[in-house]
């Protein structure tokens, strides 16, 4: 089966007064048709700028891009336009992602517009029709953001980015800006459409618990690149990279009854201007030898389906067991 | 624990806020709960229901207009801060109570090292040189993890994290007896908020403070609390220690939240969300304020206001049905 996103050595540099920003730096990743890649790291660690480079909202310095076996890593305006149409994204912030100057109708109506899809009452039909998938009240059709809260201003930003009917959604932190119980009612909503329309997301988040019950896949990303890449389950079972690791243990943990067991991380994330050829994260990682400063590691498959970017994930890993 | 050792007893305080020509926005309905010596107490609940008016009336800066606290008292080491002049309770603030805010990127004063701002509170109250206060300063940001190299140098030189802890050394450098934490991790990485969530702990254990924490985050509740208070739309609905609010979680609204989390069960596909919204504070319905939202509600549910009872000692429930004493 050809997978529907199909991305190699991914890379997005910036050009800023200090040098070169490596946001993505040689990322490559394959995501199935109707699956969940769940995306996590730390603010800076290029998560975002991926999903955006993927969508060709910003264009990448680098690597090829293959939407449904055809490359798409350099298209023209015409192309561009029929992409957008299978191709969206959900932003985190619902309060700044849509326009205070429009209401729901003409929110959810203006992508049906611009592509020349609808109008009249075939065009009202599909937004009351959108509505109700996602949970608005008819009522509320000419309502505008700011008379909404979060929770119904993040469905409006939901609805907008299915009314094409894509097949592919970018979910860019679409919960964190909620409250836990409203969060909950947006993610089996994103889960319901999924099914029902048989949609592939790429779900970017910081929030591990999120991503692990969401995601089919889930990719570590650090300072721009992957350093593992596993099925939700075998990566909360077992990670293997060290940060990876300190990442999953420093959750807050809901079991009163379990001592916590964190394992601490040293500093913070180094910056991602002219990155030295070495591990990025050796400065912080407690098993950091000589060799992870002047040799950089690549993404191996480890064991089947579970791929770690560490020169001694092996030896860490059978340390590990032998305790 | 006598009654003594209560460090802060805040009693059927009502706070709303009264904008002219539109209807009150009712933010704290009759809360009570107390705060022991050393203890953390966790404050929960979602947006709006009236967490941070409940901090900024212990340290009285609610904004008034619009904000008037109309009933209640609120005993600091057995002081109505309520009754305090202005005088007073400005040497309160930052010494004996202090408040770390949940944005650091706004909480600091662009214009001014962070040295010296940390050193304007050890100046104003404790009466020492600057010499004197430079030192004690140094000390606060080694502390907290913070190279006294740094003394110089502005907020914008600091990552998130390190403006947190700035926050934190500022809050924790007179010893205040009461800390409180208004989300005080929400802004930060999580591999960050596990390192200032540590260092808080270690901080509280080496000065004795009590802490009241804000927080929507039940797993840090988990990890940082002795006690719990569940807030919605301005009324405490369950209370109790760490172990029965976790353990024998009595509250729909509780259980609610519960449900809402990924990580609560393992085994379902999907979450358990509380549906619809909050009430309105301005337009709150009369009796049970969660019963709209409640797959247990009953018509006494909105026949009458609910009171709190004890289930167990010190687990209190506002509910109907742990009324009965069949609380599931």
């Amino acid at each position: 089966m050809t997978p529907l996103l199909e991305v190699e050595r991914l890379e997005k540099f910036f050009d800023v007064s200090a040098g070169t920003l490596h946001a993505v730096d040689g990322v490559s990743f394959k995501i199935n048709q109707g699956e969940t890649l769940g995306v996590v790291g730390e603010s800076g660690c290029g998560k975002s700028t991926l999903g955006r480079v993927v969508l060709h909202l910003l264009e990448s310095t680098g690597g090829t891009i293959k939407f449904k076996g055809e490359d798409i890593t350099h298209v023209n305006r015409t192309k561009l336009s029929e992409l957008r149409r299978k191709m969206q994204i959900i932003f985190q912030d619902p309060f700044a992602s849509l326009n205070p100057r429009m209401t729901i109708f003409q929110t959810l109506a203006e992508p049906l517009v611009i592509a020349d899809i609808c109008k009249g009452a075939e065009l009202e039909e599909k937004v009351y029709k959108m509505m109700d998938t996602v949970g608005l009240a008819r009522r509320l059709v000419n309502t505008y953001p700011h008379e909404l809260d979060g929770g119904r201003r993040q469905r409006i930003g939901i609805g907008r980015a299915l009314i094409l009917e894509p097949e592919f959604i970018v979910c860019d932190e679409p919960v964190s800006a909620l409250d836990v119980s409203i969060q909950a009612q947006v993610i089996n909503l994103l889960l319901d459409i999924q099914r029902d329309m048989k949609l592939t997301y790429i779900f970017v988040t910081h929030d591990l618990s999120v991503a692990k019950f969401i995601s089919t896949n889930i990719m570590v990303m650090y300072l721009g690149q992957v350093v593992e890449f596993a099925s939700a389950k075998e990566l909360f079972d077992h990670p293997v990279h060290p940060y990876s690791k300190a990442l999953l243990s420093a959750i807050p943990n809901l079991d009163i009854d379990q001592e916590s067991r964190r394992i601490p991380i040293q500093g913070e994330v180094t910056s991602p201007i002219n990155p030295k050829r070495r591990c990025r994260f050796a400065t912080r990682c407690r098993y950091a030898k000589e060799t992870c400063m002047d040799s950089e590691p690549v993404l191996k498959e480890y064991s089947p389906g579970h791929f770690v970017s560490c020169l001694y994930a092996e030896e860490l890993d059978q340390d590990k067991k032998r305790v | 624990m006598s009654d003594t050792e209560k460090i802060l007893s805040i009693k059927d305080l009502t706070v709303h806020y009264l904008p002219p020509e539109e209807p009150a926005c009712k933010a704290v309905n009759g809360v009570s709960f107390d705060i022991r010596k050393g203890e953390t107490l966790g404050l929960v609940g979602e947006t709006g229901a009236g967490k941070t008016t409940i901090a900024l009336s212990i340290l009285r800066l609610v904004q008034s207009p619009p904000g008037k606290i109309l009933s209640g008292s609120i005993e600091f080491n057995g002081e109505n801060l309520l009754e305090a002049s202005e005088a007073h309770m400005r040497k309160i603030r930052g010494s004996e109570i202090s408040m770390i805010f949940q944005d650091p990127m706004t909480a600091l004063n662009p214009i001014d090292s962070v040295g010296d701002q940390i050193a304007e509170v050890v100046h104003l109250h404790s009466k020492c040189s600057r010499a004197e206060a430079r030192i004690k300063v140094e000390e606060m940001l080694e502390l907290v993890g913070i190279d006294k190299s740094r003394y110089k140098d502005y907020p914008h030189q600091f990552s998130g994290g390190m403006k947190q802890r700035v926050i934190i050394a500022m809050a924790l450098a007179c010893s205040p007896e009461l800390l409180i934490a208004d989300e005080p991790t929400t802004a930060l990485d999580v591999t960050i908020q596990a390192q200032v969530l540590d260092m808080m702990n270690d901080l509280k254990k080496k000065l004795g403070s009590s802490v009241l924490l804000i927080t929507h985050d039940l797993g840090i509740v988990a990890e940082m609390c002795d006690k719990v208070v569940v807030m919605y739309a301005g009324q405490v609905v369950e209370m109790g220690d760490k172990r029965s609010i976790f353990k024998h979680t009595s509250h729909p609204y509780t259980k609610g939240l519960f449900g809402s989390l990924p990580g609560a069960f393992p085994d379902s596909d999907r979450l358990k969300p509380i549906k619809g919204l909050m009430p309105d504070p301005a337009a709150l319905p009369a009796g049970c304020k969660f019963a709209d939202r409640c797959e247990f509600c009953t018509e006494q549910c909105r026949a009458r206001e609910i009171g709190l009872t004890e289930v167990s000692e010190g687990h209190y429930v506002r509910c109907v049905l742990a009324e009965g004493g069949n609380h599931h």
